[in-house]
């Protein structure tokens, strides 16, 4: 009885606040003051219409997309070839690769800011979005080596050795039997390092200052340091941020939890 | 595992590898360096002007400054509490969850789903319900506690709890999860042999579940240390480091001192300094859990 007790005290601290922003991104800012807990008068959509085209949270949806999705398309790429080598491959230097690219987990972010943008004004690589996804790229590779190779590691060599006995080169092996194998992990991998970038605001901080450019999470402060008094239209843009990573969790919920005791068990 | 037999064999291995080394070299271990290289230069941070070498003289005046030895007593408090609440309150409802009685499943999103949110958004969305005219004022007063209502992250007294308290709701969410999967993996038997000796649910969770569960808890915390060395985004959101910068960490001092005052070398040896911290806790955590099993 105590156990239910706790959970439902519990789920109203957590369901609690997220109603209130949900209820009041659709009430005017009158409403918002005099009635916060009530359900809306009248429901105002038009404060997400604000919000996506007035305080641009449109475009910054929209190269938010971009950046995440290109981050983890460029990163499954380059992250299971190196797998598929360290999984499969003998050699004096695997053991120290594998290390090497591990002791990447250790750095914060934090650490490399100021050379980070000591290179990003010796290159003029202010807005460059290209440079921003690479530098997500860095950040995420030891955990999507780290669990590509020990997935990779577990999958039976028996099919790799009929097509070696086909005559297929390391990089058919490679792309055709290795990849749709992995494609498990590689899922988790996706989701989890999507999320990463979509949810990042430190290094958009540091990389961009133009309005067209900024992704979401950033856009979101901008839009709060313009217009911080118009409380509707930021309530739906706060809903408007967190709306993608709420539709994956629904879409993949197992997906997104394994990933994340995946990512626990690296630590 | 293939031997890598010839020289032709090495160069095709090598070609895997090109891509993903380059990124990580130009991106981590060259960054890396110029983290160590700046933290012991003065640099304005202007292209073109000199980068002058001096040595130590900024972790010097780190540890001389007052702000930084504020920044680490609030990190150093706000990785007590959240030790404190994140892994208990995620066991207890690990537990209750894993019951599985009807509706499970909300009460688990629930949970969990601020853990995806970005941060920009849940500092934002609580911004809104701490600020002095916000909707927890709001509420107090109209339940008669008003002398209890205070501009929540402007106030000396307040500020720092209130960021420690949505640090904490936002990652109750995440321990559950891992603690839920830990659960999974304990064999019913055991529950079922304990329940024929009499124990009750209560004996059952602190003689079954907690030992069964160590590792995992261990880890939990050792996550939950480093995790909150690296809060950063709540604090930028919700107070930038304010009132009079009471609730700095050492990442938004760091941030601020590079980027908002130009100390570029200063900021950087905060930042060698924040790794080191996340090393020796890492290592200091994970000797004292070796030392515990021996």
């Amino acid at each position: 009885m105590g156990v239910y007790i706790f959970l439902i005290v519990m789920a109203l601290v957590f369901v609690g606040p997220m109603v209130f922003t949900l209820l009041s991104s659709m009430k005017g800012n009158v409403e918002i003051f005099d009635n916060p807990f009530g359900l809306p008068e009248k429901f105002l959509i038009s404060n997400y219409v604000t919000a996506w085209k007035e305080a641009n949270m449109g475009t910054y949806f929209v190269n938010s997309i971009l950046i995440s999705v290109s981050t983890v398309a460029i990163l499954i790429v380059v992250s299971s070839m190196v797998a598929y080598v360290l999984a499969r491959f003998d050699f004096k230097l695997n053991k120290f690769l594998g290390i090497f690219f591990l002791l990447g987990m250790m750095i914060p972010m934090h650490t490399i800011l100021v050379p980070v943008a000591y290179i990003i004004g010796s290159f003029n690589l202010k807005n460059n979005i290209f440079a921003l996804i690479l530098l997500y790229v860095a950040f995420s590779l030891p955990f999507s080596i780290f669990v590509l190779t020990s997935f990779m590691k577990g999958i039976n060599a028996s099919l790799e050795e009929a097509a070696i006995i086909d005559g297929a080169g390391y990089f058919q092996i490679y792309s055709r039997v290795m990849l749709p194998l992995t494609v498990p992990a590689i899922s988790t991998v996706s989701i989890f390092n999507f999320l990463g970038a979509w949810n990042n605001v430190l290094f958009p901080l540091l990389f961009i200052n133009n309005n067209k450019l900024k992704p979401i999470s950033l856009g979101l402060l901008n839009f709060n340091g313009e217009r911080g008094s118009e409380y509707g239209p930021l309530m739906a843009a706060i809903i408007i941020t967190v709306f993608v990573p709420f539709v994956i969790y629904l879409l993949f919920q197992e997906k997104v939890e394994s990933g994340l005791a995946a990512g626990a068990i690296k630590g | 595992m293939r031997k890598i037999k010839n020289k032709k064999d090495g160069t095709k291995i090598l070609m895997f590898l090109i891509p993903a080394l380059v990124i990580y070299i130009l991106f981590m271990v060259i960054p890396m360096i110029g983290a160590v290289f700046f933290s012991a230069s003065e640099w304005s941070g202007i292209k073109g002007t000199p980068i002058d070498f001096v040595g130590f003289k900024n972790y010097i005046s780190v540890f001389q400054s007052s702000a930084f030895i504020l920044s680490l007593k609030n990190m150093g408090r706000m990785v007590f509490f959240s030790v404190l609440f994140h892994t208990p309150i995620a066991l207890l409802l690990a537990v209750a969850i894993n019951a599985k009685f009807r509706g499970y499943r909300f009460f688990k999103a629930v949970f969990f789903v601020p853990t995806i949110f970005p941060l920009t958004a849940v500092g934002l969305l609580w911004y809104f319900i701490f600020m002095p005219n916000g909707s927890l004022n709001h509420l107090l007063s109209t339940i008669g506690l008003d002398s209890l209502a205070t501009s929540w992250l402007i106030n000396p007294g307040t500020a720092i709890n209130t960021i420690i308290f949505v640090n904490i709701w936002a990652g109750i969410g995440y321990y559950m999860v891992i603690l839920l999967a830990g659960l999974t993996t304990i064999p019913n038997e055991v529950y079922e042999a304990a329940a024929i000796d009499g124990a009750s649910s209560f004996k059952k969770f602190f003689h079954v579940t907690i030992p069964m569960l160590k590792p995992i808890i261990s880890m939990c915390i050792l996550m939950d240390i480093i995790g909150t060395i690296k809060v950063f985004d709540l604090i930028f959101v919700m107070t930038e480091g304010g009132p009079n910068g009471l609730t700095n960490l050492p990442t938004t001092l760091m941030y601020y001192e590079a980027f908002r005052y130009d100390n570029y070398g200063v900021g950087s040896a905060i930042g060698v300094i924040i790794l080191l911290i996340a090393l020796v806790l890492t290592l200091g955590s994970k000797w004292i859990m070796r030392k515990k099993e021996a």
